[in-house]
């Protein structure tokens, strides 16, 4: 239980990225297979973000009048939660609508050329 | 944190994993990715990554939830089996997701606990942005003055990504050849209420205050969450809710397709100007503090934060045109004459 609790936040990630594998491969329409990938892609930045976090420690923002001339050495690093993941994550859940973006766009040039986007019927046609 | 909350919304977050794979409606299946992205929301919040959640409340649930609709208006709503193969198709992703599972979790065994002050990722150059950044830039909030001034290269190619991205879906579904045409019928009406007044009336009561909040989060993304991308994205997201409620050429004679590519281009541009100014007044790449020598009234350290803000607005500016551009293109096939 130690370990369960210790960790959860590892082991729900794994979870979520063997869902998101699962439904990339075993999936037969086109459009849920790019959810699956979306969810691959959250699993990650939740792994991301769970390395950032840190116990008893608030958001990453330093509260107004602190910090500032005497009380400088104030600043404590275990206070605040780790910025640098969260930075690459922001960027990568914007990038992310962009590739989602190209992915639908893809699906809907397949649909305009077979007539639909389950992936055994344009295999049969393309045979 | 409280682990007793993280357990219940993760728990929470995996049943939304399962029920959107396996539900048989694309309808639906977006619906419930669209709840999926606000509980994560609400994880990130919990663990104190306050920008990220802000930023997948406007992207996740918000803006790819509405493309997700609207690639299954262009397409179809129905998920039908697979006809042959079925059970091998199974076996075969199952079986790769469980290896991988596997192997992460043998990974995993030697990963530091979770929310370990002291954990690797924390005390390599994390410590510096934490301790430094009202000293060098006077910024509070250090995830924008990470991402916008010591790690500016980073968020100029990233910016860079979704400029490319937006043209990438006008290269596919702009320009339709006629061999790769199949007889398709007209789009189906999802919703009755397309020309309901009170909607129409409530959406444009609505958009000047998005607009507004919008602004308001990319001037303020110094001190509270918020910045340039979640700016930019609740921007294209207020003309998003216009072409739904009113139609494609409502928008079209605000944000015309030329309009939109040329902001993406000036959002780039903005960027990597002011990165090439300071390569002019003789300091390195996206190096701001050199800026005090032509703004009015600045020290090196405002001239940091300044640039940081001149950069925000660039990003917004690009981020509102692209995804303006993709959600335009995908809701009409490409050809901008009607939409959802």
């Amino acid at each position: 239980m130690e370990y369960l609790v210790a960790e959860y936040n590892y082991w729900i990630y794994v979870l979520l990225m063997m869902i998101g594998l699962y439904a990339m491969l075993a999936k037969n329409n086109l459009v849920k297979k790019v959810i699956g990938m979306s969810i691959f892609q959250t699993a990650i930045i939740v792994f991301y973000v769970s390395i950032g976090a840190k116990e008893h420690a608030t958001i990453p923002i330093i509260a107004h009048g602190q910090g500032h001339g005497a009380v400088e050495a104030a600043i404590d690093v275990a206070h605040y939660a780790n910025p640098l993941p969260h930075v690459l994550m922001l960027t990568a859940i914007v990038v992310s609508v962009g590739t989602l973006g190209v992915a639908l766009a893809i699906c809907l040039g397949i649909h305009r050329r077979y007539n639909t986007l389950e992936e055994d019927e344009i295999q049969e046609q393309l045979q | 944190m409280i682990w007793q909350i993280d357990l219940s919304i993760l728990s929470l977050v995996v049943l939304c994993a399962f029920a959107t794979i396996m539900v048989k409606d694309l309808l639906s299946a977006a619906i419930i990715f669209g709840a999926y992205s606000f509980l994560m929301c609400l994880l990130w919040t919990e663990m104190g990554a306050v920008d990220v959640a802000f930023t997948e409340a406007s992207v996740g649930a918000g803006v790819s939830t509405i493309l997700f609709i609207a690639a299954a208006y262009q397409t179809t709503r129905i998920v039908k089996a697979r006809r042959r193969g079925r059970l091998a198709s199974k076996i075969i992703g199952l079986g790769a997701a469980v290896i991988m599972g596997l192997v992460l979790l043998a990974a995993e065994a030697n990963f530091p606990g979770f929310a370990d002050p002291n954990s690797p990722a924390s005390l390599h150059v994390s410590p510096y942005y934490i301790t430094q950044t009202l000293a060098d830039t006077a910024v509070p909030n250090m995830v924008t003055s990470v991402l916008a001034d010591y790690r500016g290269f980073d968020t100029m190619f990233e910016t860079a990504v979704i400029f490319t991205a937006g043209l990438a879906v006008i290269a596919i579904l702009r320009r339709v050849k006629r061999s790769d045409l199949c007889e398709l019928p007209e789009p189906y009406t999802i919703s009755a209420g397309y020309e309901d007044t009170i909607i129409r009336f409530v959406s444009r009561q609505l958009v000047p205050f998005m607009q507004l909040f919008a602004l308001y989060v990319v001037a303020h993304g110094h001190h509270s969450p918020g910045g340039g991308f979640q700016g930019g994205v609740i921007l294209g997201a207020s003309f998003i809710l216009l072409a739904i409620t009113y139609d494609m050429q409502f928008v079209q004679q605000r944000m015309s397709e030329k309009w939109n590519i040329l902001l993406g281009n000036i959002g780039v541009l903005i960027y990597a100007g002011i990165g090439f100014l300071c390569l002019l007044l003789g300091a390195n790449f996206l190096d701001y503090s050199i800026l005090s020598k032509i703004l009015p009234a600045t020290d090196k350290i405002m001239a940091r934060s300044h640039g940081m803000l001149g950069i925000e607005i660039g990003v917004a500016i690009a981020v509102m045109a692209i995804v303006i551009t993709i959600y335009l293109n995908l809701s009409s096939h490409g050809k901008l004459d009607k939409g959802l």
